[in-house]
């Protein structure tokens, strides 16, 4: 649905997107993640032809961004970060303008209003003034606007930034009964939104894409060997650390907190009964043991931070 | 057509929902009144030279051209310039409208809230009639050179307004360009000695534009003239739109 290839943007020599190649198949949702500034706003002001790329070619639904723009523009349902509307119009009003400019038939233009107020929970606001709704109603209103000619791609910036956590379940509800129908792109830098609403995420940072995966892949990618942690009562720490050594399948132990370590173990060997019968032989109460899940923050913050991330790798 | 009525209708709403727009209507009327009382006084003085009061209303005093001066820059200033602060014309741009299209729409909406701003002013000629005879054909003819300056004005604010997002640097951008156009005659008395490029400039000249047709005369020349400055400028701010994409 959504095809990017070789896609660049230079701000005044500086490259703010750089080579970016993806494909977006058809009911997929993309999350793409990254922190401030990586580039996400600015891919996708390109993809909506918001934004003339540099270099490089945009294809959605079918539709090249360079020969018919305003037939890509049909396709998809915008809405940018900060959802700007116009704060005089009445909610009602700002829709029927949107099916306008979006080019839905006069006959079925308070079907479809009335359809996206539904879907978006706004028929208790559908005649106030947009200016005086809270930040949470905006959201669902500039959604609704982007909803309202059934676009088949839909591509969101930030979607839930700046609402209550309460207005941020309720959203992202909404996003997922979407992705069952459209194709979604959707940009965040907040990491469980990713992992309850997307199939599969790209994580991009200084304008290149440096891994692309489901969110479970690439947990497991990330996690490197696997670990265990467990908490003893009672056992003085260099007891511990000695003790450990000699277990065989065990390939480093780290003191975390006081009773708590960490054992990373060799990716074979299941080290857990041996761990149970040392503290047991060694009269330690053992209170914990869980194993260590690499989080998909982990796997961000390792990707963003490090200079040496490695360049978009297939999971 | 559908999606330049929209963009025209949603404007308007913009336009009459703000309280600028009443101010202006209000400080206009007030204004013009003024003026419309002054130059009765003084038709009225038994010594004055004899002229038609609307005549003298459109384009006769400096005051007029000092009014458009200021509320043209007022209308157009938010055109273009408060799309872009809030973000809204990231909306825009990426719906299926053109560029064409929204500056029309945008254009158009400035028009008809210049023209709506002039209507009251029909009064006068109501009054005016009731004292005494005149001759509405000269009124007419004014009434199209008030709308086609306000065609060329509204153009030049249009794209002063697509240059910036801050609506007081494209008020003053429209203003400065204003100055410019009605200062021709200006440039062409003082600085000007060759003669072809007087001839040219003297064709430019507003003010004896609008004394033609507070006269009754509309010279094609000069309708042209308005007209095609005008879509100029229209033409330019939807250029000037599209530059701000590969940007």
């Amino acid at each position: 649905m959504i095809e990017v290839e070789n896609l660049s943007k230079v701000f005044v020599d500086t490259p703010v997107v750089d080579d970016v190649t993806f494909f977006v198949p058809e009911g997929q949702v993309l999350g793409f993640l990254g922190p401030n500034g990586a580039g996400k706003t600015t891919a996708m002001r390109m993809i909506t032809t918001f934004l003339r790329p540099t270099a490089g070619t945009i294809t959605v639904a079918g539709v090249n961004a360079d020969d018919d723009p305003v037939g890509l523009r049909r396709n998809i349902g915008y809405l940018p970060e900060n959802v700007p509307l116009y704060p005089e119009m009445r909610v009602d009003e700002y829709l029927r303008f949107r099916a306008d400019i979006e080019e839905v038939p006069h006959r079925h233009q308070s079907a479809r209003v009335d359809d996206v107020v539904d879907r978006c929970l706004l028929s208790d606001v559908n005649r106030q003034v947009i200016g005086t709704l809270s930040k949470g109603f905006r959201q669902r209103v500039g959604l609704a606007g982007a909803l309202i000619h059934q676009p088949g791609v839909l591509i969101l910036d930030e979607p839930t930034v700046g609402l209550d956590p309460n207005q941020i379940i309720r959203i992202r509800e909404l996003l997922i009964e979407l992705g069952r129908d459209h194709t979604v792109l959707l940009s965040t830098h907040i990491l469980p939104e990713v992992e309850t609403v997307c199939d599969r995420v790209l994580i991009i940072n200084r304008g290149q894409i440096v891994a692309d995966g489901t969110p479970d892949g690439l947990r497991s990618r990330m996690a490197g060997r696997p670990t265990l942690e467990v908490v003893f009562k009672d056992a003085p720490e260099d007891q511990v650390l000695g003790a450990f050594e000699s277990l065989t399948g065990l390939l480093g132990v780290e003191c975390l907190d006081e009773g708590r370590f960490r054992l990373e173990c060799d990716a074979a060997a299941d080290v857990r009964e041996s761990t149970f019968r040392l503290a047991v032989d060694r009269g330690w109460t053992l209170l914990e043991m869980s194993p260590g899940k690499a989080s998909l923050e982990d796997v961000f913050v390792r990707l963003t931070t490090d200079e040496q991330a490695d360049p978009a790798e297939e999971v | 057509m559908v999606k330049t009525l929209a963009i025209l209708r949603r404007e308007l709403i913009a336009y009459f929902s703000s309280p600028l727009a009443y101010m202006v209507l209000t400080g206009f009327l007030l204004l013009q009144g003024g003026i419309f009382y002054l130059v009765l006084a003084f038709l009225n003085n038994p010594g004055a030279q004899t002229m038609a009061p609307m005549e003298a209303f459109f384009g006769g005093t400096i005051f007029f051209w000092l009014f458009l001066l200021f509320v043209v820059p007022v209308i157009t200033m938010r055109l273009i310039a408060e799309e872009r602060k809030t973000g809204t014309i990231e909306v825009l741009l990426t719906s299926p409208v053109t560029e064409g299209q929204i500056i029309t729409g945008k254009f158009l909406a400035a028009l008809v809230f210049y023209a709506a701003l002039w209507l009251p002013t029909g009064l006068y000629v109501v009054i005016l009639r009731r004292y005494s005879d005149i001759d509405l054909g000269p009124v007419l003819a004014g009434y199209l050179g008030v709308l086609l300056v306000g065609f060329l004005f509204l153009g030049v604010g249009t794209f002063a307004s697509t240059l910036t997002s801050n609506h007081l640097i494209a008020a003053i951008l429209a203003f400065v360009g204003l100055v410019a156009l009605c200062a021709v005659p200006l440039i062409e008395q003082l600085l000007v000695s060759d003669s072809l490029f007087k001839a040219a400039l003297g064709h430019m000249d507003l003010w004896s534009h609008m004394e033609d047709y507070a006269m009754g005369i509309i010279d094609t020349r000069h309708v042209v003239y308005e007209l095609s400055v005008g879509l100029l400028f229209l033409f330019l701010a939807i250029r000037s739109l599209e530059m701000k994409k590969g940007r």
